[in-house]
């Protein structure tokens, strides 16, 4: 069925139909959004392709470090490479949840898009719920690649996989909502980069994503910060062959709801200030 | 239908607005404005850069929180934000400053934002009615300002709103988009839609609006249709011609000034003035060279009633 359109004419009969048309399931509304947040961004070739190359490299490297560093107490009674393969692969999902939703967050807002997005009936839940299932979806290629990495230098497949569904989805859904918050209290887009990685790096080196840190006291204030407890909760699944990893697990959703928090008061469509 | 006439009048506002205030810390940019848009009305806010115009549209678009006042808009308050999914089904907004996603087509785009509406128009009858057509799958990137802007405006009108707000929708247009806009504007005033657009430019304001709403440091200075704006329609007509040689100006039937040798009649009845001097003229074999009868012209009543000898304007707020 095709309808001919004379353009530059509008048709008589298109403009009130029959009012009140129905709203679309919120479901409906938010897969439409996914597969649109996913179309802008495979359109971007170069960012989609380096988005999955920085970790394979990492993991690539730490393997021509250390692939031959069989189990050991430095690494908590594991081989180096089953201590780098969960570490980067929480690395990875950090980088995608947390900041680089930041910095296109800050992006977005500053060239107005948020806002042209705020001018549509879109509600704000399915606008981050696209985002947020853009930021799964990318960190599960990413763990994918990673744990394809280390099967290669002769780190074993996981057994526990629902465990590490479970602490991938609630660890994306934190720092994507750390990540918001980040974004919600940066004023310009050129700042974004800078801030978001002044927060995070030093928190992977006390939290032992590059080396263990056999410091107790230090792992005890970094077990109360987001990264070591997702450090934690991966490693438990991927090579000690434990399930999921409540404690810790407690300790990120606290973080992601402290985000949230943030987020929702303080989060800002509108590239101008109030 | 005899109730037709009764059902006008009873028909509530589509949009309005009473003692609007905002202010940015220090600048009040709005401090008093008030006025009303009946369904199918073409609006025009027009003044000057910092005359309150975005800020007014950005209240009424929810937006911005206003400091005082009331507004309503579709018979809700734009500024609850219990409101503001039901508003956005029903208006279309077409933003000052152009912001689309680059990588996606046009096509793309528009399809997107469809999918958040009730009761979408059709994808290819809007890009047809922004006169996109043949680029529906250019990337929006590759696109030139003006066509970006024409993406912008299907956007405002994919959703079939009531109400359209257009915050200066044709900066950027060459003179041909221009018209093909304004063409587009009035084709959807026709078919129902009621349109609120700002500009500071007179000849829009002239070409498309039935009534202009001119602001000028946050208040409305004068409220009417663009042919009668400020009184102009019953302000004095102006009769000039040169003064015939050999006559002084005390010669004439009227009183009269000159400078540089051109007459000037000021009058309310420019009817019988011009016959008099007409008359006397051709009693006296001579003529009235380079007669000609004028109104103060939009332009003059602009400039009279925002300019320095008007209320003292509100800073310049950058945007």
């Amino acid at each position: 069925m095709t309808t001919t359109v004379v353009p530059g004419t509008v048709v008589p009969g298109a403009v009130i139909p029959g009012r009140p048309a129905r709203r679309r399931h919120s479901l409906g509304m938010l897969a439409h959004q996914i597969r649109y947040e996913q179309l802008s961004f495979w359109r971007n070739p170069q960012s989609a392709i380096f988005t999955f190359v920085f970790p394979v490299v990492f993991i690539v490297i730490m393997g021509a470090l250390f692939g031959g560093v069989g189990k050991s107490s430095y690494f908590g009674g594991l081989s180096a490479l089953q201590y780098y393969v969960p570490t980067i692969a929480a690395l990875s999902v950090l980088g995608s949840c947390y900041g680089q939703l930041a910095v296109a967050l800050a992006a977005r807002r500053q060239n107005g898009i948020l806002k042209r997005v705020r001018a549509t009936p879109l509600p704000a839940w399915a606008y981050f719920g696209g985002l947020l299932a853009h930021c799964v979806l990318v960190s599960v290629v990413d763990i994918a690649l990673i744990v394809g990495v280390g099967r290669l230098y002769g780190v074993p497949f996981p057994s526990h996989w629902l465990a590490i569904a479970a602490t991938l989805v609630l660890g994306a859904a934190s720092f994507c909502a750390l990540g918001v918050a980040v974004a919600s209290v940066i004023s310009n887009a050129e700042a974004a980069p800078a801030v978001a990685q002044l927060v995070l790096f030093p928190l992977l080196f006390v939290s032992g994503t590059y080396m263990p840190i056999n410091s107790e006291l230090l792992n005890r204030i970094s077990g109360w910060l987001p990264v070591r407890p997702f450090n934690e909760a991966l490693t438990g699944p991927f090579a000690a062959h434990t399930g999921a990893d409540w404690r810790h697990l407690a300790v990120l959703a606290a973080w992601g709801g402290v985000g949230a928090v943030v987020a929702v008061r303080r989060f800002r469509w509108d590239p101008r200030p109030e | 239908m005899h109730t037709e006439p009764e059902q006008t009048a009873a028909m509530p506002a589509v949009l309005a607005v009473a003692g609007l205030r905002k202010s940015y810390g220090s600048v009040q940019a709005v401090r008093d404005i008030s006025f009303t848009v009946q369904r199918g009305e073409i609006i025009a806010l027009l003044g000057p850069n910092g005359a309150g115009k975005t800020t007014t549209l950005e209240i009424l678009e929810g937006f911005r929180a206003r400091d005082g006042g009331t507004a309503e808009v579709l018979g809700r308050d734009p500024g609850d934000r219990s409101s503001a999914r039901e508003l956005r089904e029903r208006t279309g907004l077409v933003l000052q400053d152009i912001a689309v996603e680059p990588y996606l087509t046009v096509r793309e785009t528009i399809s997107r934002d469809a999918g958040y509406y009730p009761a979408p128009r059709s994808v290819p009858e809007v890009i047809g009615l922004v006169g996109l057509a043949g680029l529906e799958r250019r990337k929006v990137r590759t696109l030139s300002g003006g066509q970006k802007r024409r993406l912008d405006l299907a956007l405002g009108l994919i959703g079939d709103p009531e109400l359209l707000f257009l915050d200066e929708p044709t900066t950027g247009f060459d003179p041909a988009a221009r018209r093909d806009a304004w063409q587009l504007v009035r084709e959807l005033r026709t078919a129902g839609t009621t349109i609120l657009l700002t500009t500071h430019a007179m000849d829009e304001a002239q070409a498309l609006a039935d009534r202009v709403v001119l602001l000028s440091g946050g208040v409305v200075v004068a409220d009417g249709p663009p042919a009668s704006l400020g009184g102009r329609d019953a302000e004095r007509a102006r009769i000039t011609f040169t003064l015939p040689d050999g006559y002084a100006i005390t010669d004439l039937p009227l009183p009269a000034e000159a400078a540089n040798g051109v007459v000037l009649v000021e009058t309310g009845r420019p009817t019988e003035a011009l016959h008099q001097l007409t008359d006397w003229a051709l009693r006296r074999g001579t003529v009235l060279a380079g007669l000609t009868v004028d109104r103060p012209s939009l332009e003059d009543v602009y400039l009279q009633l925002t300019g320095d000898g008007a209320l003292a304007g509100a800073p310049e707020r950058t945007t």
